[in-house]
């Protein structure tokens, strides 16, 4: 697709437009607290009418049915949605499963699933992690075994993000030494989901796998093809989490200052006071820089860097937003006083959305370290479990 | 001012033109042993740099041609600042250029734009600041230093502080009240006065770093021409306050962090410390500090170039950089560990590093130029609208 610059001002500009109509309907948050802590984790006729809109479709290359734009695009989406905490899973299907599938390569599967992808039909969730803070795609444990020209697979993959409804998993396996993805239907046989809590409402899947059967047809990718293209995948949900979280410390920190301007104790709105203030000061000054560096960093990232580059901007992303995140949505606690600390008040919803964010795809610290050693020329060692 | 140089029109060139143009004649011109230098220069260190851009007709990029200005629109001017900061080019003492010469213009007669312009321009009147009084400092308004008219001079009683470098300065702008009954911003005229003048004596301070940078200026009977008035009488708030604007971007340019992270880096590399886990998560926060602030710099200067004026949002620029530049001086010297605290440069495995000047000279930067709780009320009030 060619992308003239007013092109793609005017649909950036519409975009941001129709995510406001969207968010305007208000509904969400009252979503999140119907859906919290039960199997169902997101609505699939919202998930639909996303679809509707082409926002599923945004990363996706026209030839699979999609739109072809950018990170900055679908940054527009997220963060639009993040502000009013929409529970479907955009950042970990419509960024993560999809640009592992995008970048793998078994073209006839590309060809059959990601124009469902695109329409809402088939929501595929991407099941690569194992041990808690293990983000080196390779680090791989589960196994495929050769098998009449497919693979038998067994293990257990954890913490998947929008598994919930998922209709079937992008898996990663050990064949032989060789790590590949392939795509399993929920229903298969020997697959065994089970669904943790979160703190936000939502669940990570827990998939366990014994002897589940995939054919010859759903081998995504192999070797350092499925690498690359998980290690594509996991980079560019971890700048779209970046842009969630600074749609959650928007409107957190929107909910603060509105209190702080009509809470009244002592005879006067409680922002009046220098003390209150200056925190709420502060918490504006972490907002903005984030918000810079989501700006700069997604524009960069739309470039199309390296592995190396793009990897140290995303860790760079994520590690301002979720410290941002975390910060605001913490203070906001505090600014609100002891309504802040009940169920009934939406600020905790913030808060629990940005603790989840920030763990999901790796925390502040292993992100910083991970930059450190793009950057400076580090060895590894330091910082174990990194992967480059 | 060489006639080759007078009459050209530099918004005219091409942005990499005109940068490869200046950057060239830094790198050949300025001073290598004055590059990215630690401390505040002194006139006898940088007169000859002047004269050498004053002959250029480069001394002062922000003013016309007809006095010798190289007329830079913002855009070529924050290519100039760049070219400077990237070559490492240290401030000359250029009040009288960025501060005093525009107020001339804006306000002067034309007999003081033909006295002050062309010798402020060619090095002959060094200028300091005379604003800060001992019982003025943050509250500027509630200065005390009278002046008063007897016949066709004001005499002028009182005193002013923190006046940086006065003892390089042939004449100091000065904030005088002139009314003593008017409310305070109300009753304060400007005034230019020649520190020969009989009545004025300076006494430098000793500042933390035990270097003389500032001094106390006390007016004893001081008769100054009524001539030096400049504005209208009891008008002189509304001309020192317009000198914000575009000066407000400079201070929170991430220039002297990233010179104090470069240092910071060489020594780290020298004594081995990015074997340190602890250091290194310290360090790279820190970076990232840098680098994500530079971001949020990035969108006032295109903002600057765009020529859409600055709001008081830029404040948050200055609390940025100044406190992340003070937490990287504290870390350069626990680097150090107890070689950061021998005076005096040391030599860490062939790297030059004074580990305490910078931490020194970075003390005050959260203090002059509206201090970081002055700017925090500023965003309060004007950003975030919060009552008082």
């Amino acid at each position: 697709m060619t992308r003239d610059p007013v092109n793609t001002v005017e649909h950036r500009g519409l975009l941001a437009d129709s995510v406001a109509d969207f968010a305007a309907r208000g509904t969400d948050i009252a979503r999140v607290r119907k859906l919290r802590g039960s199997a169902v984790e997101y609505d699939r006729a919202i998930w639909k009418q996303m679809a509707e809109l082409g926002w599923l479709g945004i990363l996706v290359p026209e030839q699979y049915g999609g739109l072809g734009l950018g990170l900055t695009e679908m940054a527009i989406v997220a963060r639009g949605l993040a502000r009013g905490l929409a529970p479907e899973p955009l950042a970990a299907t419509a960024v993560l499963s999809a640009t592992a599938l995008i970048a793998a390569e078994n073209e006839a599967l590309k060809r059959e699933q990601l124009p469902r992808l695109v329409s809402g039909q088939m929501l595929p969730a991407l099941a690569w992690q194992e041990a808690a803070g293990a983000l080196d795609p390779a680090a791989v444990r589960c196994t495929a075994v050769a098998f009449e020209g497919g693979y038998k697979l067994s293990g257990t993959k954890r913490f998947i993000s929008g598994s919930g409804q998922a209709d079937a998993f992008l898996v990663t396996a050990l064949a032989g030494n060789e790590v590949v993805l392939l795509w399993l239907p929920r229903a298969t046989a020997g697959a065994q989901l089970k669904l943790e809590s979160l703190a936000d409402g939502r669940s990570f899947g827990a998939l366990k796998l014994d002897d589940a059967l995939v054919p010859r047809a759903g081998v995504a990718a192999t070797g350092p093809a499925a690498v690359s293209a998980l290690a594509l995948a996991f980079d560019h949900a971890t700048a779209i989490a970046g842009a969630e979280l600074v749609g959650v410390m928007e409107r957190a920190l929107e909910m603060s200052l509105d209190y702080l301007k009509t809470r009244v104790q002592f005879g006067k709105p409680i922002g009046a006071f220098q003390a209150l203030q200056h925190r709420a000061v502060d918490l504006h000054i972490h907002k903005e820089v984030a918000n810079a560096t989501l700006e700069e960093v997604l524009g960069l990232l739309d470039r199309g860097p390296d592995a190396a580059a793009r990897a140290a901007l995303a860790s760079r992303v994520k590690a301002r937003c979720a410290d941002a995140a975390l910060k605001i949505t913490r203070e906001a606690i505090q600014l609100h006083g002891a309504i802040g600390f009940t169920d009934e008040y939406d600020a905790g919803l913030y808060l629990k959305r940005a603790l989840t964010l920030a763990a999901w795809l790796g925390h502040p610290t292993w992100h910083r370290r991970r930059y450190a050693q793009l950057t400076t020329g580090l060895k590894a060692g330091i910082t174990a479990g990194v992967m480059a | 001012m060489s006639p080759a140089t007078a009459d050209r029109d530099y918004n005219a060139m091409g942005d990499e033109n005109f940068r490869r143009e200046i950057r060239a004649f830094f790198e050949a011109e300025y001073p290598p042993h004055l590059r990215y230098i630690l401390h505040r220069t002194r006139w006898h260190e940088m007169k000859d740099w002047w004269r050498k851009l004053a002959d250029r007709g480069w001394i002062a990029p922000n003013w016309p041609r007809e006095w010798g200005g190289m007329a830079l629109d913002a855009g070529k001017m924050v290519i100039y600042l760049e070219e400077l900061e990237r070559h490492g080019v240290a401030r000359a003492p250029d009040q009288g250029i960025t501060q005093v010469g525009p107020l001339i213009m804006r306000f002067g007669s034309e007999a003081q734009k033909e006295n002050y312009l062309p010798r402020t321009r060619s090095g002959e009147y060094i200028w300091c600041q005379g604003y800060s009084e001992p019982n003025a400092g943050s509250d500027l308004a509630g200065l005390q230093t009278a002046a008063v008219l007897e016949g066709d001079h004001f005499v002028v009683n009182g005193q002013k502080i923190w006046t940086t470098l006065a003892d390089d300065a042939t004449h100091i702008y000065l904030l005088a009240r002139t009314d003593k009954a008017a409310k305070k911003q109300q009753g304060i005229s400007f005034f230019l006065v020649d520190l020969k003048t009989p009545g004025i004596t300076l006494r430098p301070i000793r500042n933390l770093a035990g270097h003389d940078e500032f001094c106390q200026v006390f007016f004893d009977n001081a008769r100054v021409p009524r001539e030096t008035l400049i504005g209208a009488l009891n008008d002189g708030w509304t001309v020192a306050k317009a000198l914000l604007g575009f000066e407000r971007l400079g201070i929170g340019s991430p220039r002297r962090p990233q010179y104090a992270l470069r240092r910071l880096e060489m020594v780290a590399q020298a004594k081995g410390l990015f074997g340190d886990a602890g250091f290194v998560d310290r360090f790279i926060a820190l970076k990232l500090d840098i680098e994500d602030g530079a971001a949020l710099y990035g969108r006032f200067v295109e903002q600057v170039k765009r020529g859409e004026p600055l709001g008081q949002d830029v404040s948050m620029l200055k609390i940025w950089t100044m406190e992340t530049w003070q937490r990287l001086t504290e870390l350069l010297i626990e680097a150090g560990a107890e070689e950061g605290v021998i005076a005096g440069v040391r030599d860490i495995a062939g790297v030059e590093t004074d580990f305490l000047n910078p931490f020194y000279y970075s003390r005050p930067a959260t203090i002059y130029g509206g201090s970081s709780e002055i700017q925090r009320n500023i965003i309060a009030k004007y950003v975030l609208k919060l009552p008082s």
